[in-house]
């Protein structure tokens, strides 16, 4: 049995929508996930980067794995949804309480720029819109060779029919330029009915132009070689749940 | 050989309100599955879909649903089936999905199947069970799984039952 993630659950205030969440994905299998905060800054006015709330605080006792004895693990990771390059301030402090961080360009230069220079986990590619730019093969390679992930999520495909010409249509363009490779599936579920088991998921990868054994790895070894890739940038020192996973990973 | 070879894929209807699963039958089930085939697929999937697709069994207590596809397309109906968000059924719409467990090539195998993950939820649920008569009759239901058509029934009320009580 591999190990199957699920990088992006969307944070809701709602403490009982977000813990029958995480229940959920336990049941289905998913060993390690990772709660979602968004932040988007508009022009007008400044806002603060969200600050995670702990773990602990948001559920009590984390639900036992289906198939495996051990509970889920839940990480904290940022979302920034980037329209103009001052948006993203390399190692800012407030940065350090997240465990992953992922950018979402929203123009070609961007998406040049986040793919060679900056300091980040993952790029989402946006489902939601018609994508403006296409993709080349430079700045695609460049964040290959460096570690970086595309991030595909699935459950606006689930929830609306236009959506989800969107997503296959973005999707099957990134997977020409990127071969298939360091991709991700993810759900952006709000509710707990909006996930879908990873046996699942592999299936949706066929839809969108990966082959068998790649959306396998979607799901499961490229979304592990993320966490490593998170660990390994020292972002995160002060954090004890990265030791455990450090000890865990190199055993 | 000539054979009619077939994909039998086991299911788990996901829902969030447990009592509402009981108005489930098999019909509201393949209908909802041909709909959601339609919608994705197309004129081509809603052909695929009349010929080799039935609804096996279904089982209302603890929501398992055995669906057999034609060998040749399983894959793309497979596919469609993450687009199903609810179920009609009476007039009533049910807010569910289908979780696959696993792909057998006949039910023999999916029972099997079936039988260890029975096992495997009820050690999961022995923990949470609230007094020592229930931990008897889950022990008892654990030991007593086999293959044999008896017993596996007896396992499934024992499943169907230790599931509500734990909703309580």
């Amino acid at each position: 049995m591999s190990v199957f993630m699920d990088l992006n659950l969307s944070y809701t205030a709602d403490r009982d929508a977000l813990q029958s969440l995480i229940e959920s994905a336990a049941h289905l299998g998913f060993s390690t996930v990772a709660i979602n905060y968004v932040f988007e800054p508009t022009a007008k006015k400044k806002q603060e980067i969200p600050t995670p709330t702990p773990i602990s605080e948001l559920i009590d006792q984390l639900p036992i794995v289906q198939g495996r004895s051990r509970p889920i693990r839940v990480l904290n990771r940022l979302t920034i949804v980037m329209s103009d390059s001052s948006h993203f301030r390399p190692n800012a402090a407030e940065y350090r309480s997240f465990d992953l961080l992922a950018l979402q360009p929203t123009t070609e230069k961007l998406f040049h720029a986040a793919c060679m220079l900056y300091d980040v986990d993952i790029i989402c590619i946006s489902v939601t819109e018609k994508l403006p730019f296409f993709f080349k093969r430079a700045p695609v390679n460049g964040a290959v060779d460096r570690g970086l992930v595309f991030e595909v999520s699935y459950s606006a495909a689930i929830r609306d029919s236009t959506m989800r010409r969107y997503t296959i249509a973005n999707a099957i363009s990134l997977m020409e330029s990127c071969k298939g490779k360091s991709v991700i599936l993810s759900s952006a579920a709000e509710k707990a009915l909006e996930i879908r088991g990873p046996y699942d998921v592999t299936n949706l990868g066929l839809l969108f132009g990966l082959s068998d054994g790649d959306a396998k790895e979607a799901v499961s070894s490229t979304c592990r070689s993320v966490l490593l890739h998170a660990v390994s940038v020292l972002r995160d020192q002060e954090d004890g749940q990265w030791d455990h996973l450090h000890h865990e990973e190199l055993q | 050989m000539v054979r009619v070879k077939s994909r039998y894929l086991l299911c788990e209807l996901v829902v969030s309100d447990r009592s509402r699963l009981l108005l489930l039958d098999d019909r509201a089930i393949a209908l909802a599955v041909k709909a959601a085939v339609a919608r994705t697929h197309g004129d081509y999937g809603a052909a695929l879909c009349s010929v080799g697709f039935s609804v096996k069994y279904l089982n209302a207590h603890t929501g398992i649903v055995f669906l057999r596809l034609p060998k040749r397309c399983y894959r793309l109906l497979w596919s469609a089936l993450p687009f199903i968000t609810s179920v009609e059924t009476r007039g009533q719409r049910i807010p569910c999905f289908l979780n696959c467990l696993h792909v057998g090539g006949t039910i023999r195998t999916c029972q099997k199947f079936l039988i260890r993950y029975n096992a495997q939820q009820l050690h999961r649920m022995l923990p949470k069970c609230k007094n020592e008569e229930e931990k008897q009759q889950v022990r008892q239901a654990i030991l007593s799984c086999s293959l044999t058509r008896g017993n596996n029934e007896a396992l499934e009320d024992e499943l169907g039952g230790e599931e509500e009580d734990e909703e309580e």
